[in-house]
């Protein structure tokens, strides 16, 4: 380097070094929200441009390609139908029944697997199955095996002496009568053997959830509280409950935001069958969307359905929080 | 310091600003559908103007225009077994021949849609500004929900009456595709009836006539373990058994759904007598368990002579196989072939469904037909390739392979591709009975599922329920929402 040149660098340095700071400070405080601003680009343009659109469209009617404003008009017909009221009960009851199935079974089965068998990579294997197969086939094979007079167990149900008086066909029996007047209870069996086949479908993630929990509490504290002579389920509803919650909560909003919206064992499985039978939100969403294509009263749904997941979810973190502060 | 953090916030203000206004910009895509410029004059004074930005098409080399038609068939799909592989065939026979006739003018260039998604893309493609086809094949259940609610078609009226052929074509078919305004929206091509296909060995005085000699009929089927009758009697596919074996029992005793004005009429004493006879039919079992299972799955038992008949639409021959007879005699090749055999063998053979007595029966009249939607950019092609299906030397392959029922113009009824038994049986049992099941009413879709489930509820849920007053359930709850004026 050249006196001249080293001169001219000298009398440029500080300068330069000052905006070079700048540069960097400025970059690396706001580093994450560059990290973070592809996501959120394609959050606002896949989920909150579509969200407000809907709402929109909540509002608006087509009639002879003529979009119309009508305001909540959409909504009093959907509410005001009569497949919308047994809809939101099925809803509720499939939901309880699905999580409730899915999570006890769950535990168990992740609480054996934890236990070190013999041949446990196989099992996990195995029992991962399911969840590598979509809706619509699970739906197909869990109908094959009751299709009245062709199914496979459709013998077996149809024993009157197995289900008296005169056996069951699950996919055509109805409901008995409601024990409440307007209350969809007890469920028809197509209902209930639906909450079976999404609880096998939504078993293996939240076995190996909970499993990869149950690998995380320590065994010592386990044996700990064994000799301090707690029995196996004090053990587990005092020690293994609370260290796996976090998960057991993630489980749970996970298995219960997928029930509320899952349509496409329905759509395979039952049809929404027999009669309105397992009608769920989902499924006379997807039916008055895609079926009747009545998008503003869809979107209207959609809307009240989205207030359902938002409670849900709110409702899962305030439970997870108490339970964190207890 | 201050300073430099108000402006280090300036600035991530308006990077990150003008980065969303990008995106949204990049979003907002294509122009909205009524702001697009008018579409350039046709030569058809007729013909619509589309809604979405057009663009006439681009011509190929010498001028030749490509038109796009959408089918739920795939020329390309060579499966033997495909449920669609007469109408794959169809196109893949016949799209050289239309380009190799209108060379250096116009190419066809099919794009294949899932039949119970084709309505449903043509309307989000229309609302939304997006590709359309210039041509597409549509049924007459779509006509109403792609027609009037969604406004998804263009006009033809004018047009289609100025053609040489339009005063050969069966009214009734020209009716299933008349808008409540009086205007032509869809080119009528194939009348699908819904028939009754019957065993004649289990019926060997044929069909039984009143509802009365079906019952005693059935009772002896019954002695024999025969089911007289499959039905898709479930409320599957959105209550798609409303514009089947519903309708035509409840047409067939004099009754409907509508009242001529757009209001649902359900809650009629003929409708009442029909629910009654549907209702016996399932208590007394003569109808296998199947029928309420949805899926279509209550063809299995015609097609082994379990059930004696079974009434659905004409183009059901091309589903139900293989076929045992009560003989014994099997048709085994699985394709539509096997159906259309055992009619020439006399087998089976095609009928209209029971009246009472002093009345005729009817039966539900679908139409396959072609529409050219808004926002088409070659409707001249679309239109000179209608014309060129609806010449005498190819409406008949069309209406075969597409259509699957009978000819809407009356020249192509004595073509020799409907002189087999299976077409002159058709065509007798169901000449001047059949009828669109949705009459006036303007929300066909809704209709559908609310009927489906009160004749459900009324025949299998709770065979006990008051008929009349779940029918009256049922007409208020459209009447109080889908009424014209409601």
């Amino acid at each position: 380097m050249t006196s001249s040149a080293q001169a001219a660098s000298a009398a440029t340095s500080p300068s330069q070094t000052s905006h070079r700071h700048i540069k960097e400070g400025f970059f690396s405080r706001t580093l994450p929200f560059w990290l973070l601003l592809p996501s959120i680009l394609v959050l606002i343009v896949i989920q909150v441009i579509p969200g407000l659109f809907s709402f929109f469209l909540s509002t608006q009617t087509f009639e002879r390609g003529e979009q119309i404003f009508v305001g909540l008009r959409n909504f009093e017909r959907v509410f005001s139908s009569s497949a919308f009221n047994a809809s939101l009960f099925h809803t509720l009851f499939f939901l309880i029944g699905y999580v409730a199935l899915t999570m006890i079974a769950g535990f168990v089965i992740a609480q054996m697997l934890n236990r070190k068998l013999r041949l446990s990579a196989f099992y996990i294997t195995v029992i991962f199955v399911p969840w590598v197969l979509s809706d619509v086939v699970v739906g197909l094979i869990f109908r094959l095996f009751i299709v009245p007079d062709y199914g496979l167990f459709s013998a077996f149900f149809a024993d009157p002496q197995i289900f008296p008086p005169r056996g069951i066909s699950i996919l055509t029996t109805p409901a008995a009568p409601a024990l409440v007047s307007g209350v969809p209870f007890p469920p028809a069996p197509a209902l209930i053997y639906l909450i079976f086949a999404s609880a096998w479908k939504a078993l293996p993630f939240i076995t190996l959830l909970i499993l990869a929990a149950l690998q995380t509490v320590s065994r010592e504290v386990i044996e700990s509280a064994s000799i301090d002579g707690a029995d196996g389920w004090r053990t587990v509803r005092y020690i293994t409950f609370p260290l796996i919650l976090p998960t057991l909560i993630v489980a749970l909003f996970n298995l219960t935001l997928n029930g509320v919206n899952g349509v496409g064992l329905v759509f395979s499985l039952t049809g929404g069958g027999p009669g309105t039978a397992t009608e769920v939100l989902s499924y006379l969403l997807y039916t008055i969307g895609f079926g009747r294509l009545d998008f503003g009263r869809a979107a209207a749904l959609s809307v009240f359905m989205a207030v359902i997941n938002l409670t849900l979810i709110l409702l899962t973190l305030r439970i997870s929080r108490s339970e964190r502060e207890a | 310091m201050f300073g430099i953090r108000t402006i280090r916030n300036q600035r991530l203000a308006l990077v990150s600003g003008a980065l969303v206004m990008a995106v949204l910009t990049a979003c907002a895509g294509a122009p909205a559908p009524t702001q697009a410029p008018a579409q350039p004059p046709t030569q058809t004074p007729a013909a619509e103007a589309p809604t979405s930005a057009p663009e006439p098409a681009a011509p190929a080399a010498g001028g030749e225009s490509t038109f796009v038609s959408w089918y739920q068939y795939d020329e390309t799909n060579t499966d033997e077994k495909s449920d669609e592989r007469v109408g794959n065939a169809y196109l893949r026979r016949t799209i050289p021949i239309f380009n190799e006739e209108f060379k250096g003018k116009y190419k066809w260039v099919n794009q294949p849609q899932a039949w119970d998604k084709m309505t449903l893309n043509l309307i989000a493609a229309v609302q939304g500004g997006g590709e359309v086809p210039d041509v597409m094949q549509v049924d007459s259940t779509a006509v109403q929900t792609t027609l009037y609610q969604n406004g998804a078609a263009q006009d033809l009226t004018d047009w289609i009456k100025a053609q040489p052929w339009f005063n050969d074509l069966d009214e009734g078919a020209v009716s299933a595709c008349t808008g409540l305004d009086g205007k032509i929206y869809c080119v009528p091509i194939a009348e699908t009836p819904q028939l009754v296909f019957y065993w004649s060995d289990h019926f060997p005085n044929g069909y039984p006539r009143t509802p009365e000699d079906f019952l005693s009929q059935a009772e002896a089927l019954k002695q024999k373990n025969v089911y007289a009758i499959t039905f898709f009697g479930s409320t599957d596919f959105d209550g798609n058994a409303t514009t089947r074996f519903f309708f035509t029992t409840l047409a067939s005793f004099g009754g409907g759904y509508d009242d001529g004005k757009g209001n649902m009429l359900l809650n009629r004493p003929e409708n009442v007598k029909a629910v009654e006879f549907i209702r016996e039919i399932v208590s007394k079992g003569y109808a296998p368990e199947v029928v309420f299972a949805g899926k279509f799955q209550e063809e299995e038992p015609m097609k082994t002579a379990e059930a004696a008949s079974f009434p659905t639409g004409i183009f059901g021959y091309r589903y139900v196989n293989p076929l045992r007879a009560p003989s014994g005699k099997e048709y085994n090749t699985k394709t539509e072939q096997d159906m259309i055999d055992a009619i020439q063998a006399g087998d089976v053979k095609l009928s209209a469904f029971v009246a009472p007595e002093g009345k005729q029966p009817s039966c539900g009249l679908g139409v396959t037909g072609l529409i050219i939607p808004k926002g088409a950019r070659n409707p001249e092609g679309a239109r000179a390739y209608i014309n060129w299906v609806m010449d005498q030397r190819n409406n008949a392959d069309w209406v075969v392979a597409i259509g699957g029922g009978v000819p809407s113009l009356d020249p192509t009824r004595t073509a020799a591709a409907f002189q087999s038994e299976f077409y002159k049986q058709a065509i007798q049992a169901t000449a001047g009975l059949c009828r669109p099941w949705q009459g006036t009413l303007t929300n066909p879709p809704e209709a559908q599922k609310i009927i489906a489930t009160a004749i459900y509820k009324l025949i299998k849920e709770d065979p006990a329920a008051d008929i009349a007053a779940e029918l009256q359930k049922a007409q208020d709850e459209y009447n109080s929402q889908y009424a014209p004026g409601s």
